[in-house]
């Protein structure tokens, strides 16, 4: 059976109509006028602002929360204009020139959502031993300084979609941003959620946003705070360690837990989080960064300890050789070597520093890692979560800067 | 010295991964600039808690067995390209309406023969009329393929003599070949469904475009890799590394460079470079109002791209989402659920572009159902597709923004939930929402559309085809990707950057370059 199709009466004409669809085409084209073409589409720009390559900011106030060894630097965007947007937990990632070197640091936003929009953002950062960009902040940022910001990263925040109403925030030391930017935005009616906050602190005059905290708990009644001392005992508040029984204590069903603090605080509610037995879903940890004594970690080559080795790294059409320890993050000495070099998170989560290793093996820690299948397939590291194990040639891309 | 390359293809999409790849393959020296530290554009992977999601990807077509390769597999083979296929079980499950309202709950099968089968068994009485189409798709394909290879200059003897049905039906909307042969009415609205991956209601796309994709799902099944289209995108990478090519990440192309009316370099964030050619996986409309200086802009494109109106096409929305059961406990079945109001197309694309009250339309896949290990052991993912309309994304202010589009994942939840009885929303461990923001962001397109411009009535596939030597003016540059002759979708895009790259090889060797 041969089939025969024709949509006109005449079968001649729809095969010409065919032939003809060129010069169809052409009539429609020189039937248009000749108009400037333009490509500026508001939903573009929305997605520019939400996520600007960077932002450019100033510092317009400096808060000294002395008792706690911290500070808060508000800044102000430096074109006058608005921040861009975020969900209250989430970080920035400030570029910082310390000693020739360019590095990065993420610091959770301690400021609400709101203030954004009229051009403002803080992050507050404490003193800890031996933190060389915390050190450098407290003693050097000023007034009027200009700093160099990513857009706002990283995905703890609370969402609805997934989350019970109820969320149990564990915090410690400089641990309470996220947490202190989620209260101001119940607060004002930009999230939605109840949150109790379990306060880790040593002793009282060392709580750090005391009385911003207990303020808020006290103006929304969905917000409640708890400080639990470690070195005190005072009436009011819990004495000891974050434990499973604290957080039953004060935890209304369903639940989830949110985590943020130093690591030895990951280190200890590590037990205590098993033992309630909550389905992963329900638990979720800022990023800890990466364990200082890599030589202890599962797998780690013990003969690579105490070792360096010589990295080359390709960016675009340039090359640059140093030496690089093997108990450092690549993108440390990257960043040593005065080399720009993209990162956000610095704990091997968000994928920013993805390079691509050319020749050289390296060891990427178990508790960091988050690349994509293809990536581990074809030797694509992140080099903030990845140790040097022999010399090694890498590709790292380029990062935007301003002009 | 600046560095000098053959070509320089900028953006690592997937027309641009494929023309990079074909010019590498030639012997050409390639440079591949990309504005994000990943390759691939849509045909990527992201990773939330512990798993890894495929943000685009619904199924390839023209893969083939490996036995019997189809292009799309073909042209991996020829590039040296190895990808782990998995082969996806049916065609689709459509929850919708027929046309005359009422309730319409099918799944179709791969296979012409299963699929006639099958739709006699919805539409008792179809099967004649059904053979009859079959025997039209299979002469439309073959003929498409001869007009294809024939690089535009397709002998119409040749065409009259073998493909008669094509020349005659070819410059139609799908409805009225429908109409003209007398399908019922039923088979057509079961064959409206892929309508969507096209972005143009039936009423206004070419049947021979249609027919096309259509048979390429039935006739050769679907597959997706078993990690993500990022292995796709990273193997091509690899392969391109391999023959030389260099390809920069976080790079962008900021301006065209010419000599007199010739193209010479570009200039970009990571400085500039000298070439002969230049394929560019951007919208024309982008490259026309900021890449290349005003005074080259021949009229001819002017008129073009205001003849084109900025219709992109409706804008892509996703949710994904990370489940702690798996696929079988929560009694997903199917790949593949198209959840729509009506399987009238032109009715349902007015819904689509209606605004948050009228869309109801989205697509569930899950895809543990191909791929059982694609999420760790106890857990599954999957994902909604919808589109958006250019009002809702454009009024919107960054302070509703998430409420936004959280709203419409939870109508997308919902309808899983009641309209095919899958409830997934206690089992949420990971979800994330990309709205056409979020596309505007990571493929730069206008509004975040994937579709380039709408393949429709005067500016279908087949007259773009027959035109390629008069769409392409300015010397040393093709723009390539969705807005190109084949229009959008992974393996159009795939072809459309294999064919731009042999135009531009072609040229070079015309210039004696």
């Amino acid at each position: 059976m041969a089939v025969k199709v024709k949509i006109g009466l005449i079968g001649a004409l729809d095969m010409l109509k065919f032939k003809n669809m060129s010069k169809v085409r052409e009539m429609a084209i020189q039937a248009a006028p000749a108009n400037e073409i333009t490509a500026d589409y508001a939903i573009n720009n929305h997605a520019k602002a939400l996520h600007p390559d960077f932002q450019e900011l100033v510092v317009e106030k400096v808060i000294d929360h002395e008792g706690a060894g911290a500070k808060t630097f508000l800044m102000r965007s430096k074109d006058g204009g608005p921040v861009a947007y975020f969900r209250a937990g989430q970080y920035l990632s400030l570029k910082l020139n310390i000693d020739g070197s360019s590095i990065s640091r993420p610091y959770s936003i301690s400021s609400c959502p709101k203030d954004a929009l009229q051009g403002v953002v803080s992050v507050t950062v404490r003193n800890n031993p031996g933190g060389f960009a915390a050190e450098h902040m407290l003693r050097e940022f000023k007034e009027g300084d200009e700093v160099l910001s990513s857009g706002p990263q990283g995905n703890f925040y609370y969402e609805p979609l997934r989350d019970p109403e109820h969320i149990v925030a564990l915090a410690g030391g400089s641990g309470i941003t996220p947490f202190l930017s989620m209260a101001q935005a119940i607060a004002d009616g930009t999230e939605d959620f109840d949150l109790t906050i379990l306060f880790g602190s040593r002793t009282k005059e060392q709580i750090l946003f005391r009385e911003e905290l207990d303020e808020l708990a006290a103006k929304c009644d969905r917000i409640h705070v708890v400080h639990v001392l470690s070195d005190e005992k005072a009436d009011g508040f819990e004495h000891g360690f974050i434990t499973a029984d604290l957080i039953k204590k004060y935890a209304k069903e369903p639940y989830s837990v949110f985590v943020c603090g130093p690591e030895a605080m990951y280190r200890f509610l590590k037990g205590e989080l098993d033992k309630l037995g909550l389905p992963k879903k329900n638990i979720r940890c800022e990023m800890l960064g990466v364990t200082k004594k890599i030589t202890e970690a599962e797998g780690f080559p013990k003969e690579a300890a105490g070792k360096e080795f010589d990295l080359k790294i390709r960016q675009g059409v340039y090359e640059y050789s140093f030496k690089a320890s093997a108990e450092e993050p690549i993108l440390v000495a990257i960043e040593r070597a005065g080399i720009t070099a993209p990162s956000r998170c610095r704990s091997g989560e968000c994928g920013w520093c993805r390079s691509k290793v050319i020749s050289g093996t390296y060891f990427a820690p178990a508790e960091n890692e988050n690349r994509r299948w293809a990536d581990v397939k074809w030797d694509y590291i992140h080099p903030c979560a990845t140790f040097p194990t022999s010399d090694m040639v890498i590709e790292v891309p380029a990062e935007y800067t301003p002009k | 010295m600046k560095k000098h390359y053959d070509i320089v293809v900028v953006g690592a999409g997937n027309a641009g991964l494929s023309a990079a790849l074909h010019s590498a393959v030639e012997g050409k020296k390639v440079l591949l600039i990309e504005q994000h530290n990943l390759p691939g554009g849509c045909a990527t992977s992201f990773r939330r808690g512990r798993f890894e999601f495929e943000p685009s990807l619904h199924e390839l077509c023209d893969i083939g067995s490996e036995d019997d390769p189809a292009e799309i597999r073909q042209m991996m083979m020829d590039y040296g390209v190895k990808v782990d296929w998995k082969e996806v079980p049916d065609c689709f499950r459509i929850i919708s309406k027929y046309s005359d309202g009422t309730p319409m709950d099918v799944s179709m099968p791969f296979g012409c023969e299963n699929f006639i089968d099958k739709m006699e068994y919805y539409v008792p009485g179809s099967r004649p009329k059904m053979e009859e189409y079959f025997e039209l798709l299979n002469e439309t394909v073959a003929g498409t393929k001869y007009i294809s290879d024939s690089n535009g200059n397709a002998d119409s003897n040749v065409l009259k003599e073998k493909f008669p049905n094509l020349l005659r039906t070819g410059s139609y909307p799908v409805t009225r070949v429908w109409k003209a042969m007398g399908l019922p009415q039923k088979c057509c609205d079961i064959m409206s469904t892929y309508w969507g991956y096209l972005g143009i209601d039936l009423d206004r796309m070419a049947f021979i475009h249609y027919c096309n994709m259509f048979m390429k799902y039935v006739s050769r099944a679907a597959y997706i890799p078993a990690h993500t289209s990022h292995e796709i995108s990273n193997a091509m990478v690899e392969r391109l590394r391999e023959l030389g090519g260099d390809i920069w990440y976080n790079c962008r192309a900021e301006e065209f460079l010419f000599d007199g009316d010739q193209l010479c370099g570009v200039r970009t964030s990571c400085g500039e470079v000298e070439c002969d050619y230049v394929l560019a996986n951007i919208n024309p409309d982008i490259i026309y109002a900021k890449m290349v200086p005003k005074e080259l802009i021949p009229e001819r494109e002017k008129k073009l791209s205001a003849a084109r109106g900025k219709n992109y096409s409706a804008r892509m929305y996703t949710v994904y989402v990370g489940l702690n059961k798996t696929a079988e406990e929560l009694g997903i079945r199917d790949y593949c659920i198209f959840f729509a109001d009506t399987a009238d197309s032109v009715q349902e694309y007015k819904n689509i572009l209606g605004g948050f009250d009228k869309n109801n339309f989205t697509i569930f896949l899950c895809n543990n159902v191909v791929n059982p290990d694609a999420s760790p052991a106890g857990t599954s993912m999957g994902f909604f597709t919808s589109m958006g309309n250019r009002e809702e994304w454009s009024d919107l202010s960054q302070e509703d923004y998430v409420a936004y589009k959280n709203k419409y994942a939870r109508k997308f939840i919902k309808t899983l939930k009641d309209r095919a009885g899958i409830d997934i929303e206690p089992y949420i461990e990971e979800i994330c929402v990309a709205s056409p923001w979020t596309f505007a962001r990571y493929l730069g397109t206008p509004e975040g559309a994937v579709y380039g411009y709408e393949t429709a009535d005067w500016d279908g596939m087949m007259a773009r085809m027959m035109m390629l030597n008069e769409d392409y003016p300015i010397k040393g540059l093709r723009p390539i990707g969705a807005a190109g002759p084949r229009g959008d979708g992974y393996s159009s895009a795939y072809v459309c950057g294999r064919l731009m790259a042999r135009l531009a090889i072609r040229d070079l060797k015309e210039e004696g370059r």
